[in-house]
This record gives structure tokens, C-alpha cells and sequence, in this order.
């Protein structure tokens, strides 16, 4: 097989995996921050019904998430699927699967302010949700931002769970060409790319991180 | 007992590192197959079985040699048997534009592609599936064949689209959740479904004739024929019919001659 | 006219009394201290005071502002009202990490009090030379010592103009060779009248500053009167005990 249209191929699916990756974390980082404070309510029914929820998506595996959100519809409700739903089934499932692994990443990190902040503001008559934006967030990004690069890599190669509904990302596509052609190049070149991939989502953190370096 | 498990656990682990020796030298012989393709190969109860894995436990009983029988992840099956932890593929898999790529056997079965619709689908013919949905298993000879380069692409320019399913039950399950139109499918698997649901119909047209063969690591050409040996005396001592007859409804569906 | 007034005060922590019928009031112009041994409840009168902990039964008022009667809270809006009437300096300084010292004082005075920028930078920068701050605005907390960064709390509570301003033991975080900065720093606003209650551990430094002291034992008051005369002249017999203890240590 020509070089070229292998690469242009790969490079097709790398852009399926980027989709999947960007509007994931669009969707996940908020309201996985919405779980979180659902976690952390005071209202026991809440958070009972949020601690369940975390429990079932990170106790069940993704690729029966992805499953379960396209085939849902049908099996459970009856409803007939339209071929568009495909993409958004799995935006659908990474988005509420992420959302809870964020979720207890956003709780560790905003349990870890001491309570004095809290305090501090309120004293300061700052309202609720000006303590939370102007004074506790920012202090939770910082120290989020380790678990949290973590994590959006492990999303970056979960990506290939995609297939499991007949989205072709690139790790799909590799293993296409390979198996048709017999060679494991493909392999090689999607190895590449998702570390290169990694490489730039590792170094976009990093420079987060050393952007809020200012302050201890 | 602890002990006991001990002794148990590296027997198990024997057993496996063993599968992955060479058929001829030793006195295994591995079998790669997709748990995803009855009746060819499929895991029923967390039994393996099937029409290609019987005929298989039949040639490796009169050769003496130890079968190990192994699911494979089908995009992996060159690695697997590349690195000799298979002998060979033996799960109803198409000779059809893979010529070259495997030692094969003799074709022992002939195949068709068939199209699965839905009952009361307005779909009856090729000609129909202008500008509908088709869903294909990954990897198989008629999602080549339909796609750009393949033996099929003018049939497959007119759908509207087609979708590489991971496996035939997501392709089934998609026809029967409606997201897609169609199924283009092995016709052993589409004769199963339609047999165990009165949901699908399968049209009359097929899409190509394949022909199935036993898949071996290039090279190998002794184990090839020793198998082929073995599976022509089965077909002459009518024993192969047999097997045949319990996964097809009696029919007999091989073509190899002895 | 009465800054703060508090009534019968009582609070429980689970079935454990902290505060056993507390009245209390504090005079515009007047410093207050509080001294007492540890779990005396005097931090957590402070805490009840400012609104950082529920009383369970009595009255509180801020001058005008009836914000407790009879262990029932006013509305939202009146305990805004009254936030907006006091400021309190903790013992751990309690400072923003992520915004710099300037930030620090500026961003209430802005955010919740809505008043001009300009107008509180320069107030804060004023205040900053007060204490010997000057140059240091654009420093952030973890950059500062102990003592700078509790000068710089107190700025902050300062920015707010509260009518009252509490101290909860501001100098028991710092090595003592620290303590001096701070304790200057209050004694100059005890010369410009502030009004203050301060609870502390240094009984000379009260006595010194205070018009009047406040001695707390097993959440009671047990005794209270003008400063040098309660240190000087202790009536009661736990007042001596404690004193004697207290100031054979620091003295």
C-alpha cells in the first residue's frame, strides 16, 4: 500500500480521535464540576443518587457505556435510531463516563482547601458563589491539574473504545490497513501519533501548570 | 488445598505457554478462531463450538495431537499467528483476496454474502440498497468487496453509506434498532438469524461467493498438509458430512473432494 | 452607643455546653480583650460573633441590627448588613495564595462592597505604608514572613471599614520574635480609637492596651473590669490561678 494514503487515511481517524477527544472534554469538564457539587450536597437524596452514579460509570466498563447509550433508545424504550445518533452516542457516553472520574477529581481537589479560605470569605461578605469562583476554583485548578493530566490522557487513548459503535477512529483504521495489507506500519505510524498527540495534551498541562506556578 | 490450586494454576499455565509450540514439532495443535462466528466458531456457555472447530477436534483426535482452541481478537489474527501462538485460522475464513497472504488449505466450503433487512423492509434486491445504510463486520471479504478497490465497489457506491461494525452482533443489532438498513453478512450467520428470529429476512441475491479455507502461517506447508490429509479421509469416511449436518440442518455443506 | 450587644449567648457542641449564658457588649471606642485558658470558649464567642458558628439560644445586635433574638436568626439580608459592619483577623492570617498583596485587600472592598477601584487601591496602598508594607503590593502571600503576612490580614480587614474589627489569637501562629510587628500594629489602632476585641494569650500586651479585659473559664465569664485593674487586682480565685500561671511563663 502507498505510504501516502496510509498516512492519509490515519491522519483521517487521528481527526475522529481528536473530535471525540475535544467535545468530550467540553462536555465532561463542566459537568463533571455540576456532579461534583451534587456529590458534596446537602441534600441527602443528591447525593445519594450522584454517589451511585459515579459508582455504575466507573464500575462498569466503559465500552458497555457506549453500548448502552446507542442501543438504549431501542431495546428499552423502542424509539428507532437514526444513523446521525452514532457520533452522538459517543460523544454521549465518554462525556457522562469522564464526567465522573472528574467529578471525584474536582471534590479531592476542592475538600483539599482549608477551611480558613472558606471562612475568610464569608467574613469578607463574600456570597456563595463568589467564594466558589474568585477564591476556592482557582485554588482547585492548581491542584487538580496533576490527577486531571492523568486522566485526559487515558481519554486520549480510550478514544479507540469508539469502534465499539462502528466509528472508525485511527487505532480502527490501523488495525484495518494492517489486517488487509499485512503489515504492521499502520501500527507504527498510529503509535506515533498518539503519543505525539499525548505529547502536546501532556505539554498544553504542563504549561498550565507552570502558568499558575506564581503562587504556593 | 492451597497447595493443590498451586499445582493446578501451573498446569493451566503449562497448558497455555504448550499452545503456543509448533503443531508438527509438538504434539499441540492451536486453533485461532473468532468466538463471534457461529456457526463456524462461537463460545456457547463457555463452551467453544462449532462446525469448523469440530471438524478440527476430529483432524487433531486422529493425528494424536493435544487441540488447544483459541479465541482471537480478529484484527489480530496475522500477530497471533505470525508469533506462533496459533497454528493456524480455522472460523470460516474467506480465501477470497487473501490468496497470498496465508498457506492455505483447499477451499472446503462455499460461501455466500448474503443481505440481511429487516421483515417488511421495502428492500427485495441489490438494486435496492441505493441510498440506504449497509452495515458490514469489520475485516471480512464483503466489506473489501464493497468498499473502493474492491470487487464490489459499484454495488457499493450506492448506498448512502456503509458501517464497519466491530462484529456481527453490533451489524444485527443495528438492523434491529433500525440505525442501519441493512446487513451484508456471511450467509451461515444471516441462515442462523433468520432461523432463530422472525425479525430478519435474507434476500434472495447474493452479493458474492466466497470460498472458505483453513489458514496457515506461511511456510507451514507440512502442517497444511497434514491437516488437508486428514480432513480428506473425514470426507471420505463420511464423517465430515456428518459434522456438517449438525450445524447446517443436515445438509452437507463441503465441497472438498477426496 | 453599643457596637456589638450579645445576650444569654449559649452554645452546644453536640451535648458538650461551650457557652453558658454569655452576655457581652462592646462600646464604640473601646478595646476589649479576652483572655481565658484554652477551651475556655473564648474563640468560639468570637466565631458565634462574627457568624462563623450558630448560637443556640440568645440575642445579638450590631449597633441598629437585631441579627439574633432568642436563637433565632434575622434574614439573609441583615446578616449581609452586618458582615459588612465588622471584619475579623484569624490566627492563621487566612490569606488568598493566589492573589497578590494588593488583591488581597482590594478584591472585597471592589467585589462586594462595589466601591471604585482607584479609590480602594490607594486607600489600600496608604494603609500598606501604615505598616511598613510599602513596595511589597505586588507580592504574593507565600513570599511574605509570618508576621508581614498577618499585616497584611489585618489591612485586609481594615479595607472593609468595619465598625468592629476581631482578632482570634494573631499572634499564637508566629515565632515570637514576630509577635512585636503585630502587636504594634494594633496598639497604634487601639490609639486611633478602633474598636476591637481581641483574643489573646498575651496577658502584659492587654493589659497595656485594652480598657477593659474579659476573663473566660469553662464557657463562662467569670470575671471582667478595667484592664489593669482585673490583671493588677484579679477578685476572683480562678482569675489569680490563671494569672499567676499565665504570667510566670511570659514574664
Amino acid at each position: 500500500m502507498d505510504f501516502r494514503i496510509m498516512l492519509a487515511e490515519l491522519l483521517g481517524g487521528l481527526w475522529i480521535s481528536v473530535e471525540i477527544f475535544l467535545l468530550t472534554l467540553l462536555f465532561a469538564l463542566p459537568l463533571g464540576l455540576l456532579i461534583a457539587f451534587g456529590r458534596m450536597s446537602k441534600i441527602r437524596i443528591v447525593r445519594w443518587a450522584v454517589q451511585v452514579y459515579i459508582s455504575v460509570m466507573r464500575g462498569t466498563p466503559l465500552m458497555l457505556q457506549l453500548l448502552m447509550c446507542f442501543f438504549g433508545p431501542y431495546y428499552l424504550f423502542n424509539i428507532p435510531l437514526a444513523g446521525g445518533y452514532r457520533f452522538v452516542a459517543v460523544i454521549l457516553a465518554f462525556s457522562l463516563n469522564y464526567a465522573a472520574y472528574f467529578a471525584e477529581i474536582y471534590r479531592a481537589g476542592m475538600e483539599s482547601i482549608p477551611t480558613g479560605q472558606y471562612e475568610a470569605a464569608r467574613v469578607l461578605g463574600y456570597s456563595p458563589v463568589q467564594t466558589f469562583c474568585r477564591i476556592i476554583f482557582p485554588q482547585v485548578v492548581k491542584r487538580i491539574i496533576p490527577p486531571m493530566t492523568n486522566e485526559v490522557i487515558t481519554l486520549v487513548k480510550d478514544t479507540s473504545l469508539a469502534f465499539s459503535l462502528s466509528v472508525l477512529e485511527m487505532f480502527t483504521i490501523a488495525k484495518q490497513i494492517s489486517s488487509a495489507h499485512t503489515t504492521m506500519i499502520p501500527f507504527v505510524v498510529a503509535g506515533i501519533f498518539y503519543y505525539v498527540f499525548n505529547f502536546v495534551v501532556a505539554a498544553g498541562m504542563g504549561w498550565l501548570e507552570k502558568r499558575l506556578d506564581y503562587y504556593r | 488445598m492451597l497447595r493443590r490450586l498451586f499445582y493446578l494454576l501451573l498446569s493451566v499455565a503449562a497448558l497455555l505457554f504448550s499452545g503456543c509450540s509448533d503443531g508438527e514439532s509438538g504434539t499441540t495443535f492451536t486453533v485461532g478462531f473468532d468466538a463471534d462466528f457461529p456457526p463456524y466458531g462461537y463460545v456457547e456457555n463457555g463452551v467453544s463450538k462449532g462446525f469448523d472447530l469440530d471438524l478440527a477436534r476430529e483432524v487433531a483426535k486422529r493425528n494424536g495431537w493435544k487441540i488447544v482452541l483459541k479465541p482471537i481478537n480478529w484484527d489480530a489474527k496475522d500477530m497471533e499467528l505470525n508469533s506462533g501462538s496459533i497454528d493456524c485460522i480455522w472460523n470460516g475464513f474467506s480465501i477470497n483476496g487473501r490468496e497470498s497472504a496465508y498457506e492455505w488449505s483447499e477451499p472446503y466450503v462455499d460461501n455466500r454474502q448474503v443481505v440481511l433487512v429487516r421483515k417488511g423492509s421495502p428492500i427485495r434486491s441489490l438494486g435496492d440498497l441505493a441510498g440506504k445504510i449497509v452495515a458490514v463486520q469489520t475485516d471480512t471479504p464483503v466489506q473489501k468487496a464493497l468498499m473502493k478497490g474492491g470487487a464490489k465497489e459499484t454495488l457499493g457506491k450506492t448506498f448512502k453509506r456503509l458501517i464497519i461494525s466491530p462484529n456481527y452482533n453490533n451489524a444485527v443489532m443495528e438492523l434491529e434498532a433500525g440505525s442501519v438498513d441493512a446487513v451484508a453478512l456471511d450467509s451461515g450467520v444471516a441462515q442462523m438469524k433468520t432461523a432463530s428470529s422472525d425479525r430478519f429476512v435474507q434476500l434472495a441475491e447474493p452479493v458474492m461467493t466466497e470460498q472458505y479455507g483453513i489458514g496457515f502461517r506461511k511456510g507451514n506447508i507440512a502442517l497444511r498438509d497434514a491437516v488437508q490429509k486428514t480432513l480428506k479421509e473425514m470426507v471420505a469416511d463420511g464423517s465430515a458430512a456428518r459434522i456438517s449436518g449438525r450445524y447446517f440442518e443436515g445438509r452437507n455443506v463441503l465441497i472438498l473432494k477426496p | 452607643m453599643d457596637v456589638l450587644t450579645i445576650r444569654n449567648l449559649s452554645k452546644c457542641f453536640g451535648s458538650l455546653p461551650v457557652l453558658k449564658d454569655i452576655s457581652f457588649s462592646v462600646r464604640k471606642g473601646e478595646v476589649v480583650s479576652i483572655i481565658g485558658p484554652s477551651g475556655s470558649g473564648k474563640s468560639t464567642l468570637l466565631r458565634c460573633a462574627t457568624l462563623l458558628e450558630t448560637m443556640d439560644a440568645g440575642s445579638m445586635s450590631y449597633g441598629d441590627l437585631e441579627i439574633v433574638r432568642d436563637g433565632r436568626y434575622a434574614e439573609k439580608s441583615l446578616l449581609k448588613a452586618a458582615r459588612n459592619r465588622f471584619g475579623l483577623v484569624f490566627q492563621n492570617y487566612n490569606l488568598f495564595p493566589h492573589y497578590s498583596v494588593l488583591r488581597n485587600i482590594t478584591d472585597a472592598p471592589v467585589c462586594v462592597q462595589k466601591r471604585r477601584k482607584e479609590e480602594v487601591v490607594a486607600e489600600a496602598k496608604a494603609l500598606l505604608r501604615k505598616i511598613g508594607l510599602e513596595g511589597r503590593e505586588n507580592a504574593y502571600p507565600f513570599q511574605l514572613s509570618g508576621g508581614q503576612q498577618q499585616r497584611v490580614s489585618i489591612v485586609r480587614a481594615l479595607a472593609m471599614n468595619p465598625e468592629i474589627l476581631f482578632f482570634d489569637e494573631p499572634t499564637s501562629a508566629l515565632d515570637p520574635e514576630l509577635t512585636g510587628e503585630i502587636l504594634r500594629v494594633i496598639r497604634q489602632l487601639a490609639e486611633e480609637r478602633m474598636t476591637m476585641v481581641i483574643v489573646t494569650h498575651e496577658i502584659s500586651f492587654a493589659r497595656n492596651v485594652s480598657d477593659r479585659i474579659v476573663f473566660m473559664a469553662d464557657g463562662l465569664i467569670v470575671e471582667e473590669g478595667p484592664a489593669k485593674e482585673l490583671i493588677d487586682h484579679p477578685r476572683e480565685e480562678r482569675t489569680r490561678a490563671f494569672l499567676a500561671n499565665a504570667t510566670s511563663g511570659t514574664i
